[in-house]
């Protein structure tokens, strides 16, 4: 049962899968050659051309969430083993550990002036830590299932959750106070955002909805759904706020337009049928994580996949892209146990 | 950015009471982004509140006598406390200690009852006496000064006797109009009196016939009209006329203004303690000074000012209100010290929670595509798909309606001679600027 929690809290789905997708091969690749070769060479020149620049270990179970600070000099992870980490971007050496939560952690944001992080765990929680001293400083209690995902929005007066319980809630941070409880899906919520001006809420959960909602409201205002309505893992706005860019557990990433409920871009190509896996926008590219211990990096408006990134030897749950400059990091489940930093080598093309 | 989501056939006045805050307040204002309200407290306070978590996120303590006005810098970093206590405060909202630290402190020789940021630079404010002066206050290095604004007086030229038997009137209320080029007075004579703020000399002084005393001024956020609440509890709207660069010789326009628009209360005949225009100037809230009830009307500016609705908010008498920057919401204090916030409440539409699925009003005869339950080959529709999705989405471009709007303001052209000499020595309040989050065991309200 021990082994099935610490599964939970990395974004894996409760129900039983169809076996680790993981390729054998990976698994005995030497850890010593971090030489990512794509096998789909990019034929533009303008290509993303990452290359690994750092590869940091340090927890000791899955990790489950990536974030770079608002200025992108930090980034803080997040695993099944309880604690967050905090590394430095440019060098790779770990700056901090945080430990305090009594369950896995699924999931971390910073806020807006990367004063404070927020993480949800598996006990319940999301504790707010202030990252300059290292330490906890507000616990928010009232999910009563496991909290898988948090978020703040743009101004950090605010806080986001879902969880197993199935609801979103609102948060006032400086109080630790629940403002509002949306019964927003009929399965646990697995990813919860709020868009560029903090008036919009985007849920998904494993009912296969992805929900918009009035932030001051608290009201629906939307519903996209595909047809075969497959586990929806991951969503989030575009940095316009015009489109979501949704992950769903049949191998595809959708971006959606909501105001017309019609899917514009799918980008498939990776694995995904058990895990949540990230996905995110870096420029002109959507860059998501895979089963197959693969981070996959999109073109946004062709749909083609450009680069590959290889050496995990495990499922990549979290990725997460540098706000300003051309680095990916992602991370990877228990054969792994590595963050990777890619720095991309050609030269700031990707903006 | 939610505004395209919800249904725009709606009334766009607050109708409802959303939320009351619990603030013993004698006033209450928005700021310039829509995200805060400033209270002021009789006990000399005065507080920030979050209207994301209704919360207080700030306390300014610094008098010792009632605020009796507070205004917000034009991007809500800077707020300043007027009090009876002979001072105005400038708070730097910048600044996270609690309480808050105050960045100047500005001495009068008599109790302030107003005061006002420039709209353009914050160094510039412009107070108002309990004794009726009014004083333009320059802190910046290269302009710095203290000048009182006075009335010209014609007579003063002339030789006949008359002159002299004639007193000043008293101020009673003085305003910056929206581009920050003139300063609107209002005095107990029932004049409206405009002043140049670069120059400081009177432009235009006109006569409101039969008002009164002038008890309040407010312009709808262009600049374009101007409405007075006098001693005569008629409110009237008026065009605001355009005025000429000041001439060297001082002179000055001498017109009576006519209202385009009268609002009273015909059946009560109760005094207004507060209007407020709605951002796009098309309502106008008058809050009555009603002894027993909470009561705004709301008239309806677009359709020849007609009376459109009067709003209850119960048994607390009204002091102030105070109109949204961009939203269809009001605050307004009651004598309680509360703070009720109004808003326009969208329908719950069930709608939204099934995907797919579209409300109708009334049934829709359905009429069925020729080829609609035609078996499409996979391969054709993949390729359909596929074509679908060549089209180049712009996922980084805002939309300009979501972003805040610029308004054209009433009398500014380009290259502005007095636009460019409030914008001489900018004080650092940015646009994008934003107040720290103070986690809430590090201060006690």
């Amino acid at each position: 049962m021990s082994v099935e929690m610490d599964v939970d809290s990395d974004h894996v789905a409760p129900a039983p899968t169809e076996g680790n997708p993981t390729p054998e091969t990976d698994v005995s690749m030497p850890e010593a050659l971090p030489t990512p070769e794509p096998p789909i060479i990019p034929e533009k020149a303008t290509g993303p051309q990452y290359k690994i620049r750092y590869s940091l270990s340090g927890h000791t179970m899955s990790i489950s969430s990536l974030k770079f600070s608002p200025d992108g000099s930090k980034l803080a992870s997040s695993g099944a083993d309880k604690i967050i980490k905090l590394w430095d971007t440019y060098t790779g050496n770990v700056l901090r550990t945080l430990v305090g939560h009594t369950e896995g952690i699924s999931d971390i944001a910073w806020s807006n002036d990367g004063e404070h992080l927020a993480s949800a765990s598996d006990d319940k929680t999301i504790r707010i830590w202030d990252m300059k001293v290292g330490t906890e400083i507000k616990t928010l209690l009232g999910h009563t299932n496991f909290v898988f995902c948090v978020n703040y929005n743009p101004n950090s007066n605010l806080l986001v959750s879902g969880g197993f319980d199935e609801t979103v809630r609102v948060w006032d941070v400086a109080r630790a106070k629940s403002l509002k409880v949306l019964p927003a899906h009929s399965d646990p919520v697995t990813s919860v955002s709020f868009n560029h001006d903090g008036t919009l809420i985007v849920s998904c959960a494993m009912d296969g909805l992805i929900r918009i909602w009035d932030a001051d409201s608290g009201q629906c205002l939307k519903t996209l759904v595909d047809d075969d309505n497959p586990i929806c893992s991951h969503v989030k706005f575009s940095p316009n706020s015009k489109f979501v860019l949704a992950s769903t557990q049949d191998s595809t990433i959708r971006l959606w337009n909501y105001q017309t409920s019609r899917c514009v871009k799918t980008y498939s190509g990776h694995t995904n049928r058990t895990y949540c896996l990230f996905a995110c926008f870096k420029g002109k590219y959507v860059v998501s994580g895979s089963e197959d211990a693969k981070v996959y990096i999109w073109d946004l408006q062709t749909r083609q996949v450009l680069q590959v990134l290889e050496g995990h030897r495990d499922v990549v749950l979290a990725v997460a892209t540098h706000p300003t400059k051309d680095i990916i990091a992602s991370a990877s489940m228990e054969k792994d146990l590595t963050i990777r930093l890619w720095y991309d080598s050609s030269g700031g093309l990707s903006m | 950015m939610n505004e395209s989501l919800i249904s725009p056939f709606n009334i766009t006045h607050p109708t409802t009471v959303q939320t009351s805050l619990f603030a013993l307040a004698s006033f209450a204002r928005f700021d310039p982004t829509g995200r805060y309200v400033a209270t002021a407290r009789v006990d000399g306070t005065a507080a920030i509140w979050d209207l994301d978590t209704r919360a207080a996120v700030r306390v300014l303590d610094g008098h010792v006598k009632a605020v009796s006005n507070l205004d917000w810098s034009r991007h809500s970093r800077y707020v300043l406390t007027a009090s009876k206590d002979w001072n105005v405060v400038v708070w730097d909202l910048a600044s996270s200690c609690v309480p808050a630290q105050r960045c100047a402190t500005l001495r009068f020789d008599a109790p302030v009852v107003s005061a006002a940021f420039h709209p353009r630079n914050s160094h510039i404010i412009l107070a108002l006496m309990s004794t009726g002066e009014a004083y333009l206050i320059d802190q910046r290095k290269a302009h710095r000064a203290r000048i009182e604004l006075c009335e010209q007086q014609e007579e003063s030229d002339d030789e006949g006797a008359g002159s002299s038997t004639r007193t000043r009137s008293a101020i009673t209320v003085a305003r910056f109009d929206p581009s920050g080029k003139h300063i609107f007075m209002g005095t107990s004579g029932g004049y409206i009196l405009v002043f140049n703020t670069r120059t400081k000399t009177m432009v235009a002084r006109h006569k409101i016939t039969g008002a009164g005393a002038i008890k309040g001024l407010e312009f709808t956020k262009t600049g374009r009209q101007l409405v007075s609440n006098s001693a005569d509890r008629t409110l009237r709207q008026f065009t605001v006329p355009m005025y000429p660069s000041p001439t060297t010789d001082g002179a000055y326009i001498e017109q009576e203004l006519e209202p385009t628009h009268r609002f009273n209360d015909p059946i009560n005949r109760t005094a207004w303690h507060a209007m407020s225009y709605s951002p796009d100037g098309e309502w106008l809230a008058g809050g009555a000074a009603d002894t027993a009830t909470h009561k705004i009307y709301i008239w309806d500016i677009s359709n020849e000012g007609q009376f459109a609705n009067a709003l209850d908010g119960g048994r607390e008498p009204l002091l102030h209100l105070h109109w949204h920057p961009f939203k269809s919401s009001i605050a307004s204090t009651t004598n309680q010290g509360n703070i009720l916030i109004w808003h326009c409440p969208h329908p719950e539409r069930w709608g939204a929670f099934a995907g797919g699925f579209e409300e109708l009003d009334e049934n829709v005869e359905y009429e069925e595509r020729e080829d609609e339950f035609d078996i499409e080959d996979e391969a054709d529709m993949i390729r359909r798909k596929m074509k679908e999705e060549e089209e180049e989405v712009d996922i980084d471009t805002i939309p300009e309606a979501a972003k805040p709007r610029d308004v054209q303001l009433h009398g500014v052209q380009a290259g502005d001679e007095d636009v460019a000499w409030a914008d001489e020595e900018p004080d650092d309040d940015v646009q994008d600027w934003k107040m720290r989050v103070i986690m809430e065991e590090d201060w006690d309200i």
